[in-house]
């Protein structure tokens, strides 16, 4: 056991607060617009902390550790790019600002106001899968860190993923919106001070010069330049930038604190300073990834790179980082990290499982009722399907994160994943705002030839996840625009392109 | 490989700078952020009973 009862004191008060101040925001929730988007009124440094807490979490520490392990300092062309592309979105408010004065509550929403009710739903199931099976290795590789960390038994890793999970739907499923965004706040704080400790602690173990020294002794010029790296090139930079924009404008949970800032405006601010913290959340682990390899890089070589050798036993490349912060880390300290590691894991899941769940709630189950005549549910009825779905993604989540273990490097999976329905919505999106002549047969022929550019490439023929992204864009493109000649304009009313609450 | 060297060394500088100072600030104002969130929400319930009554 890593941990001393020092350590375990600072983790079980940290749970304990962190749950007792998430229950604390079902009292403030009194309609769906609460419960969904935080009554839509975040200000600037709120929606910052919120919008951060919910991209920065233990999964984003280790994927990106494992890609600095794997490929160096060439990793970092990855952060950079999330994080200029997140502040070009800011600055120019592209779609972030339309969506908001369309006061959405989901990113599906906005396809029935431009689309049509039938696209609404074919989007929200492809939103709901991609993003559940995106999220589905979260709690596997979560409970990996917490158990390296700490010492306690791997057999023991489905009890960890267990807690983990049940402590994050006690404030998410009662509090909603309102409880993510109380917790986020104190768990940013937490997270960027665990993250800051380790970034020091990383550096000065291993040593600046001998990082550069290893790195350049076992890439070359493919640990440096992110052109020269076999696994990334030109093909992976131009499916990031694309990727990267379709993620800050229409991925769930970042969409959700856009709806729920005060304004268009404050959106726009959020997102730009957001894009700053970005570039660090990227580039930082992936240091401590690269200070793993100097400092326990030294077992066989698997496409060149050593696996990591720890206390005599080989591990995984994405398990080098934790296993380096147990030795080098001291008591208390240990502690302190974990318990700033751990509300990045809570803060991520409970927004993402949320997000999901408001998906399958408000854009499958809520417009099939209609399809099928029946009115429409007050907002405690739907409080009650969202909490119903919730219940249902975490079930699903255990089991995937049991019995599926992704091919490559985490971080390529999640980006497949997500790919799924990004890069039908993103161009559908983009025609919705900027092109008069998308329509309905555009955005069906996008969505569906998206979906399976990236599912069946990926999961079945198994082609590497650069081609397989850049054809999922590719495929949706091409979609809406054939689509588009050949099928039927729909006028849309310029009253019906206001949603409210 | 040099030129790549240097580019990364500043890029970490930069995003590790940014980072510390975007959360100091955050950590300061964000908690007057969240009293005001909270009046906000209360005075939007307080209409709706309004409302309802």
């Amino acid at each position: 056991m890593n941990f001393s009862v020092i350590d375990w004191a600072i983790v079980a008060f940290y749970l304990a607060a962190s749950v007792s101040v998430g229950l604390i925001g079902k009292r403030f929730v009194g309609k769906i617009s609460h419960y969904l988007v935080a009554g839509r009124e975040l200000g600037l440094y709120l929606g910052i902390a919120t919008l951060a807490a919910t991209e920065i979490g233990t999964i984003t520490f280790m994927y990106n550790a494992e890609l600095g392990y794997k490929y160096g300092f060439a990793a970092f062309a990855a952060a950079m790019i999330s994080g200029l592309v997140m502040i070009i979105v800011g600055r120019t408010g592209f779609i972030i600002s339309r969506f908001r004065e369309l006061k959405l509550m989901t990113v599906p929403e906005y396809f029935e106001i431009k689309y049509s009710r039938g696209l609404r739903i074919v989007t929200g199931v492809l939103v709901a899968l991609g993003g559940i099976l995106n999220m589905g290795v979260f709690l596997r590789i979560e409970g990996q860190f917490l158990t390296i960390v700490s010492g306690i038994d791997t057999r023991h890793i489905v009890v960890v993923m267990t807690v983990i999970l049940l402590l994050e739907l006690a404030y998410t499923v009662l509090g909603g919106m309102v409880s993510v965004v109380i917790t986020d706040f104190i768990q940013y704080v937490l997270l960027s001070v665990a993250t800051i400790l380790v970034s020091l602690y990383a550096v000065y173990h291993a040593g600046w010069g001998n990082i550069v020294a290893k790195v350049s002794t076992v890439m070359g010029d493919a640990g440096f330049d992110p052109i020269a790296n076999p696994k990334f090139g030109l093909i992976f930079l131009v499916w990031q930038i694309l990727l990267w924009f379709s993620i800050h404008t229409c991925w769930q949970t970042t969409a959700m604190r856009m709806f729920s800032t005060k304004g268009p405006e404050t959106s726009k601010r959020v997102m730009t300073w957001t894009g700053f913290i970005f570039l660090g959340r990227g580039v930082l682990p992936m240091l401590w990834g690269i200070a793993a390899l100097t400092l326990y890089g030294t077992g066989s070589l698997t496409n060149g790179v050593p696996a990591p050798v720890v206390n005599g036993q080989t591990l995984a490349p994405i398990d080098a980082m934790p296993a380096m912060l147990a030795n080098i880390l001291g008591p208390g300290i240990r502690g302190i990290v974990v318990a700033g590691m751990l509300p990045a894991t809570m803060s991520v899941n409970s927004s993402y499982l949320f997000g999901w769940s408001a998906v399958i709630s408000q854009d499958v189950i809520m417009p099939l009722r209609r399809v099928l005549g029946k009115g429409p549910l007050s907002s405690r009825a739907q409080i009650f399907v969202n909490r119903i779905a919730n219940l249902f993604v975490s079930l699903f989540l255990m089991f995937w994160g049991l019995y599926y273990t992704p091919p490559g490097a985490v971080y390529l999976y999640l980006n497949v994943t997500g790919t799924i329905f990004l890069a039908g919505a993103f161009v559908c999106v983009i025609g919705g705002l900027y092109w008069r002549r998308s329509n309905v047969a555009g955005g069906y022929a996008a969505m569906l030839a998206g979906a399976a550019g990236a599912i069946i490439p990926f999961f079945f023929l198994h082609w590497s996840e650069n081609i397989t992204g850049f054809a999922a864009f590719g495929l949706a493109a091409g979609g809406l625009i054939v689509g588009s000649l050949l099928g039927r304009q729909r006028v849309v009313a310029s009253e019906q392109l206001v949603s409210t609450d | 490989m040099n030129g790549w060297l240097w580019f990364w060394t500043i890029s970490l500088v930069v995003a590790g700078t940014s980072f510390a100072f975007i959360t100091l600030v955050v950590t300061i104002k964000g908690a007057s952020d969240l009293q005001q969130w909270f009046s906000s929400l209360q005075r939007q319930n307080k209409n709706d009973d309004e409302l309802h009554h």
